[in-house]
């Protein structure tokens, strides 16, 4: 009998892998490993797996949204250019079976904008509005979905005053701009009299087949892609710290492999694997959440903004960058922080002491910033035609001098605090041990803030350019009512006197006098009013209805010779006709032998003194009234609840084409808003992100430290003690992240300002308010994690089975 | 019932379950003064849970613990835990040492909680660090001091306050047999010398010799062991 021949095992290689095993195979099989224990390990390790995942999910998904967001304006711009019903020349349409007549009714409910347009079709073949499948006739209308709602709804009972006609349909997604837009198209008669060429038009055909993208003012420019760094830059840094959850416990893990032979080169891999896999989940996932956010943001409206849904579709190019930027920057995050970790066999070494950060390197980045922005300064608005690479590398670079500096402050502050209480003694000894994870989870609210900080004052110095006085004054008038042609202003004063809130009501009809009935070489205004409103815009010796004045030396009529056209019997022309233009009314007026002088007086209209003709009632000739328009000016209790909406409803009761105007001291550009209000949406967004991030990181650490929280209450540590030792670790490095932010701040702000030429002023309250939002974030955060807190220093933690 | 005459620190009838799971089920104790008492038996028996009962550190669903004269359950959460704070001493196997602090802050942290100033609270754990033979450790950190060395940081910790009765769970568990030694005779002589009462609970036989008195700990129930010498 012979024993039986056992195979004798392979022997070792130097580097303890079996040498038929070629190298990539052997990394794969690491990366696969790796993989695999991010995805395996209970409860424990599904529950750091999914953390991981959604916060890169979160990530992800907002970095989809904001490379969506380009082409959700674009759709916007597009519908809103396909129902353009504008006409863009001065010959006036002939009706035809093909045309249709517009007036528009845009009115405002609440504060919101409601946009409506009144369609008389003249011929079978007038063009439908886009979104529309029949014209609605007269007494009946379409209604976008979010205007069918509200006119339902209690809320929207005023409204439905203003509306009163039957709704018999709703308009289509390709006919609105936002899955909220307040619209309605109504049908309406005998629209052809009233056309003017602007409120009613009559066209042939919807959409403007001359459009022309309009020059990108440079400071606009300036100001979007800032504010897309801006928001981005958080994310990528809250990314950067999801890959990161569960660090200590994996680095534990790599240990355990070290002891049954793995090199730090495979450890190494691993980690690296284990990254893969969670930023790989947490693509899945952000492409899921970023699903659910579209469909969200289709019920959504934010600062007046909506969107639908298929508006929000990534450009494939910027969702494959994602796709592979994120794993990247994952694996590159995980290998960097291993870089100050030594993984031995018996455990983890981090160096008692680890080697101090150095400053200079971290100088550089903000430097180098600041170089790149250089160039630029005093380019201004007329020249500045920005370099967007520069712009966007300029502020990348200074606001990753923010991460990148603030581990080496917050290190060498907290190296320098003394003793206090027990709580900050903890506190601050765990700070001095691990600045660095303090450090980056402040980082993302830094940066925020930072950019905000900028931004605010760059909106702020350039405000001013954008928004232009009115010349309005809202201490003499809150409202004022346009009246179409032909519509007597005085039973329209008469309405809107005896409306809820209405305190005075000044009427005045409008028209344009010439001294010829074509052509005319000189001319000014009729105003016809009573008295009492015509002493509101001028000085009169006396007056009782039947009496004229003319207005001598007014700035109105600047550079017209008043004394020459007020001559008594002189006949002028009211509504006078000019060459290429359609033949006007034509109207002859004679002026009155009595004719009196008056002077001019700074009053209600437009900030500048009224002249021309002043007339009452009872001098005026009953054949100027269809060359007249009504204007009525309204003083108004405005703490009468919904007062706009009852003038407006007055008005619209007068007569549907009438417009009622809310009075306002300046106006600003549509776009200006738009981005500032993207800039608000944004930050929102990021700053609850960074928030969620926050707490999730907080979460963890305290989880690690079940044990040693337990231990600390069961010798009798107050829970108040351990609790104000988190408020503090918190708030020592969010402190310090909030003054160099806000320096940062200040010096990306200057130099944008300096970019576009304008005078740099700090904009306090915007400092103070951006980092006070920080602050708050890091607030919400510590209570948010109070709870768990008080559950983990149970007792319990102390139980081993 | 009455507690055992003269003893300092006692429990009746103990009951204690997490969840399925009966941890204690009519479980006994008695320790007098200056006394060293060992709780053993096998893992999962119950005896961790006898300790943390008997320092106040979790409820029993039933029984009575008389601690000098006053019941432990008629004490709220605060009052416990400014007991436990002023009265007793405890040294666990892991995670007791804060690692942010070094060995001296560490030592000092029990009298600081108590409202000790900084200064007198790190004298004073300087003097119990010399006791144990650590005081060449005090400027260094819990990471960067062998377990050995670090057990005896915990158990000066555990004794800077003068306690009247010190909780000791399985504190050499983590030593090897030579420093396990060491730490024992450490910290039942510290105890004696001042009449400190310990509730050493561990599985080890060569630990228990450490102690006056064994009881064993088995599905929740406790026998008094007599010592056969």
């Amino acid at each position: 009998m012979s024993l039986p021949t056992r195979a004798r095992p392979p022997a070792p290689t130097a580097g303890g892998a079996p040498r038929e095993r070629g190298r990539p195979r052997r990394v794969a099989a690491d990366l696969a490993m790796g993989v695999r224990f991010a995805l395996t390990g209970g409860r424990e390790g599904w529950t750091r797996a999914v953390l991981t995942a959604v916060g890169v999910g979160l990530g992800v998904a907002l970095l989809l949204l904001t490379t969506a967001i380009p082409n959700a304006l674009e759709v916007r711009h597009e519908r809103e250019a396909a129902r353009t019903d504008i006409t863009f020349s001065d010959e006036r349409l002939a009706k035809a079976d093909d045309t249709l007549m517009v007036a528009g009714v845009d009115t405002d409910f609440r504060g919101e904008s409601v946009r409506g347009r009144a369609l008389e079709p003249e011929g079978p073949r007038a063009p439908l509005p886009p979104g529309v499948e029949r014209f609605p006739a007269k007494g009946e209308m379409v209604v976008s979905p979010a205007l069918k709602k509200l006119l339902e709804s209690d809320s929207g009972a005023l409204l439905r005053e203003r509306l009163p006609d039957r709704v018999v349909g709703t308009i289509g997604e390709e006919g609105l701009i936002g899955s909220a837009e307040l619209a309605f198209y109504r049908g309406a008669e005998g629209l052809a009299p009233h056309m003017d060429g602007g409120r009613v038009v009559r066209i042939d055909g919807y959409g403007n087949p001359n459009a022309t993208s309009e020059r990108s003012d440079p400071v606009l420019l300036l100001l979007i892609l800032v504010v897309f760094v801006v928001l981005l830059m958080p994310v990528a840094v809250f990314i950067a710290a999801a890959v990161r959850f569960g660090g200590e416990r994996r680095d534990r893990r790599l240990a355990a492999l070290r002891l049954v032979g793995s090199d730090s080169g495979m450890t190494r891999r691993i980690a690296a694997g284990e990254a893969l896999a969670g930023a790989a989940l947490g693509l899945v996932f952000g492409a899921g959440f970023f699903m659910i956010g579209r469909q969200l943001a289709g019920t959504a409206e934010v600062y007046r903004i909506s969107v639908f849904p298929s508006y929000l579709n990534p450009s494939p190019l910027l969702a494959l960058l994602v796709a592979v930027a994120v794993p990247t920057a994952a694996v590159l995050v995980t290998l960097f922080a291993l870089r100050g970790v030594v993984i031995e066999p018996l455990g983890v070494v981090r160096a008692g002491r680890p080697p101090r950060r150095r400053l200079w390197w971290r100088l550089l980045l903000p430097l180098a910033g600041l170089a790149m922005l250089y160039p630029m300064i005093g380019d201004g608005r007329d020249n500045g035609d920005f370099n967007q690479y520069l712009v966007t590398g300029g502020v990348v670079l200074l606001l990753v001098g923010v991460t990148a500096l603030l581990p080496w402050i917050v290190e060498a502050v907290v190296a320098r605090l003394g003793a206090g209480g027990v709580a900050w003694q903890l506190a601050v000894r765990r700070l001095q041990l691990s600045s660095g994870t303090a450090a980056r989870m402040v980082n993302g609210i830094a940066v925020a803030v930072a950019g905000a900080i900028a931004l605010q004052m760059l909106f702020a110095g350039v405000e001013d350019d954008y928004t232009q006085p009115t010349g309005q004054d809202v201490s003499l008038a809150q409202m004022e009512v346009i009246l179409p042609d032909g519509v007597p202003v005085t039973r329209a004063a008469d309405k809107l006197r005896d409306t809820e809130g209405v305190q005075e009501v000044y009427g005045y009809s409008e028209g344009y006098l010439g001294d010829r009935a074509r052509e005319p070489e000189h001319g000014t205004t009729l105003t016809v009013g009573d008295c009492a409103s015509l002493r509101e815009i001028a000085d009169l010796p006396s007056c009782a209805d039947g009496d004229a004045f003319a207005v001598h030396g007014a700035e109105w009529d600047a550079g017209e010779d008043m004394t020459n056209l007020a001559a008594p019997g002189r006949k002028l022309y009211l509504d006078p006709s000019y060459e290429g233009s359609p033949k006007r009314l034509e109207v002859p007026w004679t002026v009155p032998q009595g004719v009196k002088a008056a002077k001019p007086r700074r009053g209600l209209l437009a900030g500048i003194d009224r002249g021309g003709f002043l007339i009452t009632p009872k001098a005026m000739p009953e054949t100027l009234v269809p060359a007249l328009a009504g204007h009525a000016y309204l003083r108004l209790d405005e703490s009468v609840p919904d007062v706009h909406d009852r003038v407006r409803n007055t008005a619209a009761a007068v007569d549907p084409l009438a417009a009622a105007l809310t009075w306002a001291e300046t106006k600003r550009t549509g776009r200006f808003d738009a981005i500032r209000t993207g800039l608000f949406v944004g930050a929102a967004c990021v700053l609850a992100l960074i928030g969620a991030s926050l707490l999730v990181s907080q979460l963890e650490q305290l989880r690690e430290r079940k044990k040693l929280l337990s231990a600390l209450v069961a010798f009798g540590t107050r829970r108040r003690t351990l609790s104000m030792s988190v408020l503090w670790q918190t708030a020592i490095p969010i402190v310090l992240g909030l003054l160099l932010a806000s320096a940062v701040g200040l010096t990306l702000g200057t130099v944008l300002l300096k970019m576009t030429n304008t005078p740099v002023r700090v904009d306090w309250t915007g400092v103070l308010s951006m980092t006070g939002i920080g602050a708050a974030v890091v607030l919400v955060v510590t209570l948010l994690s109070l709870p768990p807190l008080l559950r983990l220093m149970r007792p319990e933690g102390l139980r081993t089975e | 019932m009455t507690p055992p005459a003269g003893s300092l620190l006692s429990a009746e009838q103990l009951r204690k379950a997490y969840g399925p799971t009966l941890a204690l089920d009519g479980a006994e104790f008695s320790i007098h003064p200056g006394e060293v008492v060992a709780v053993m038996g096998p893992s999962g028996s119950g005896k961790s849970t006898l300790l943390h009962c008997l320092a106040g550190i979790v409820p029993p669903d039933s029984g009575t613990i008389t601690y000098n004269g006053r019941e432990l359950s008629a004490m709220n959460d605060s009052q416990r835990s400014a007991l436990r704070r002023s009265e007793f001493g405890f040294v666990f196997q892991f995670g007791q040492l804060v690692p942010e602090l070094t060995c001296v802050e560490n030592v000092a942290l029990p009298l600081r909680l108590n409202g000790t100033s900084r200064s007198e609270a790190e004298r004073a754990a300087l003097t119990w660090m010399e006791r144990l033979e650590v005081d060449d450790l005090k400027k260094k950190r819990p990471g960067e001091v062998s377990g050995g060395q670090g057990q005896r940081v915990a158990v000066a910790r555990s004794l800077v306050t003068s306690p009247r009765v010190l909780f000791a769970d399985e504190p050499t568990g983590a030593l090897d047999s030579l420093n396990g030694e060491r730490v024992m005779e450490l910290l039942t002589d510290a105890a004696r010398s001042t009449n400190a009462a310990v509730v050493l609970v561990t599985h080890e036989a060569r630990v228990a010799a450490y102690s006056d008195r064994e009881i064993v700990v088995r599905d929740g129930r406790s026998r008094d062991m007599e010592r056969v010498v």
